[in-house]
């Protein structure tokens, strides 16, 4: 996504201060951080305007028990433009109970490194 | 009153993150016979419809979702002696502790030497009724689309309109997208957004969800599902300006316009309620105006962060066993207000001379660069002072008195 060639702004959330960054182009097709107060805010709003990323939670279905859906998420974020083929993976999944929480649904989903974990206990009888 | 009684120490109402933490810390501090109920099948509350990732920061020091944050917590409660009633409704609560319980035993009172309320908080309407239009299908509130959404593999529908930027909304808004369903924008009738920046960044900036602030739904159309919605600007006294209307095609429109504390209870046992918060008036060991009754969470005062809601659950709990245990009251109390630019400050009261009192407070409107005084109203003294960079109305803060105080006190930005 490079459709930040002008200013765009973004509240650092590292630490409360919660600096008001201002980020333009900078020399050589980079970026010029400006509203920091402390060195971490470069790399931060480096990161979240040219490679930003985000972690991805969902439900899918789940057979042989009585409830209808597993929640699940990735291990670790993904560059953002993942998110939407990583869905589609997703989709695909048809887990059957029992399911643990923290179970790897899909490993190193689409080569990204990171997992689509399921994020609650599913048992396989009727009840919770 | 007649039917199968059962006492207990200390009975904690409701099994989300505030209740799940107050049977833990009534445990912790002692208490011998502890009872969680709960009315829906599963513990956890509101966070096991809540999939996306941003929970238990303070708590577990790592985010994980909702579902995992009740996962984890409720483990640690089955852990415990703590005997656990779902599918458990409370139906009534008297002022002396007596609760009367539905469940699939049948009808029962249970007697308790102190109760913790813990019932969380519901979805606000009444802007909805109060939209001029017709009544059609399609009109959600946030949550319980986020219900059929996440937790029952409903479609809701294909185009959908978001009415209030609160939390609850903006994650909505990225579900639905991901689910298929275009989302034409969320309006928001006030000048800045309710929600977290992270989630204002995340789920609408990112897919490019158009948010448009100072405007609001002035009409919903169609027969028997919504067809479109009208929307226009509003000025400043929030009031719609004529010929800013513009009309958006839809079938959904979801309402994320606040959430109320769920205190029918608290009103049957007669705890008085603050209008500011819509909870309980509490003093700082988080008891109400009923000695022994006391509350924490959603139910308290609305948090954005459940971590905040188990903590105050973790210290009810514990105030709950001591005040079983015998404990009561160290004696008379002072009065806190909330000053300039304070919506409210929670505890309402504090034990006279009690020193290192914490309040949780919001503000009115956002404000940069302040700093917010906890000031003595006989002798104008400032007994508290702490710098904020900004303060969002979205964020619950803190502020500490170390020392002791024997006059009311004003929380405030002056
Ligand atoms: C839709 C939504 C999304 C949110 N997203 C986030 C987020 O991303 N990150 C974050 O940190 N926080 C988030 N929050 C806030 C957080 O979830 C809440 O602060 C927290 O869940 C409050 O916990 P609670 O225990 O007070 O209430 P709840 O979780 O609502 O639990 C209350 C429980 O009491 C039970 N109950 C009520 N009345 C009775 C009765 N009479 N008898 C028996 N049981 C009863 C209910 O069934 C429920 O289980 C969100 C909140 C909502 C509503």
């Amino acid at each position: 996504m490079s459709e930040h060639d002008a200013v765009d702004r973004l509240t650092c959330v590292l630490c409360p201060v919660g600096c008001e960054l201002e980020v333009g182009t900078g020399p050589a097709g980079g970026v010029q951080v400006t509203g920091n107060q402390c060195d971490k805010g470069v790399p931060f709003a480096e990161e979240e305007v040219l490679r930003p990323k985000r972690n991805l939670a969902t439900s899918v279905p789940i057979r042989g028990t009585a409830s209808r859906m597993v929640s699940v998420r990735l291990s670790g974020p993904v560059p953002r433009e993942m998110i939407f083929p990583i869905l589609t993976e997703i989709a695909k999944l048809r887990p059957e109970a029992p399911v643990r929480r923290g179970q790897v649904l899909i490993a190193d989903v689409l080569g990204t490194g990171v997992d689509v974990i399921a994020t609650r206990t599913v048992l396989a009888k009727a009840d919770s | 009153m007649s039917g199968p009684r059962e006492t207990c120490d200390v009975a904690v109402i409701g099994g989300g993150p505030a209740g799940l933490a107050a049977a833990l810390g009534a445990r912790r501090a002692g208490a011998g016979k502890v009872l969680l109920l709960e009315r829906d099948r599963t513990l956890g509350g509101i966070l096991n419809q809540c999939v996306h990732d941003g929970f238990g920061l303070f708590l577990y020091k790592e985010t994980i979702s909702g579902p995992e944050y009740a996962e984890r917590l409720t483990e640690d409660v089955l852990r415990e002696p703590i005997r656990v009633a779902t599918g458990t409704m409370v139906l009534d609560l008297s002022p002396d502790r007596v609760l009367r319980v539905n469940s699939r035993e049948g009808y029962r009172l249970v007697e308790a030497g102190a109760v913790v309320l813990a019932m969380g908080c519901r979805e606000r309407t009444r802007e909805m009724i109060e939209i001029p239009g017709t009544r059609p299908a399609g009109i959600f509130t946030a949550g319980s689309a986020q219900n059929l959404v996440n937790l029952q593999n409903l479609r809701i529908g294909n185009e959908a309109v978001i009415l209030g930027s609160g939390d609850i909304g903006l994650i909505m808004a990225r579900r639905l997208v991901f689910e298929g369903v275009a989302v034409k924008g969320v309006f928001e009738i006030l000048p800045w957004a309710n929600g977290l920046e992270r989630n204002i960044r995340q789920c609408l900036m990112d897919l490019r969800i158009p948010l448009e602030l100072r405007s609001t739904v002035v009409e919903i159309r169609g027969r028997d599902r919504v067809e479109s919605v009208v929307v226009a600007k509003v000025d400043e006294s929030l009031a719609p300006v004529a010929g800013t209307e513009s009309v958006i095609p839809c079938d959904t429109l979801l309402l994320s316009v606040g959430l109320i504390p769920e205190n029918e209870l608290a009103k049957k046992a007669g705890v008085v309620l603050s209008p500011l918060t819509g909870g309980a008036v509490v003093d700082e060991t988080l008891m109400t105006s009923i000695p022994g009754i006391f509350s924490c969470g959603n139910v308290l005062h609305i948090h954005d962060v459940a971590d905040w809601a188990s903590f105050e659950g973790f210290a009810a709990g514990e105030r709950a066993a001591r005040f079983a245990a015998g404990e009561r009251p160290a004696g008379p109390t002072i009065r806190v207000s909330a000053g300039p630019n304070v919506r409210y400050a929670l505890p309402q009261l504090v034990t006279r001379g009690k020193p290192g009192v914490e309040w949780s407070f919001r503000v009115k409107r956002p404000v940069r660069d302040v700093a917010v005084e906890v000031k003595g109203l006989t002798s104008g003294k400032v007994y508290a002072r702490r710098k904020f960079a900004r303060l969002l109305p979205s964020e619950l803060q803190k502020i500490k008195v170390r020392v002791a105080v024997e006059e009311d006190l004003e929380v405030g930005c002056p």
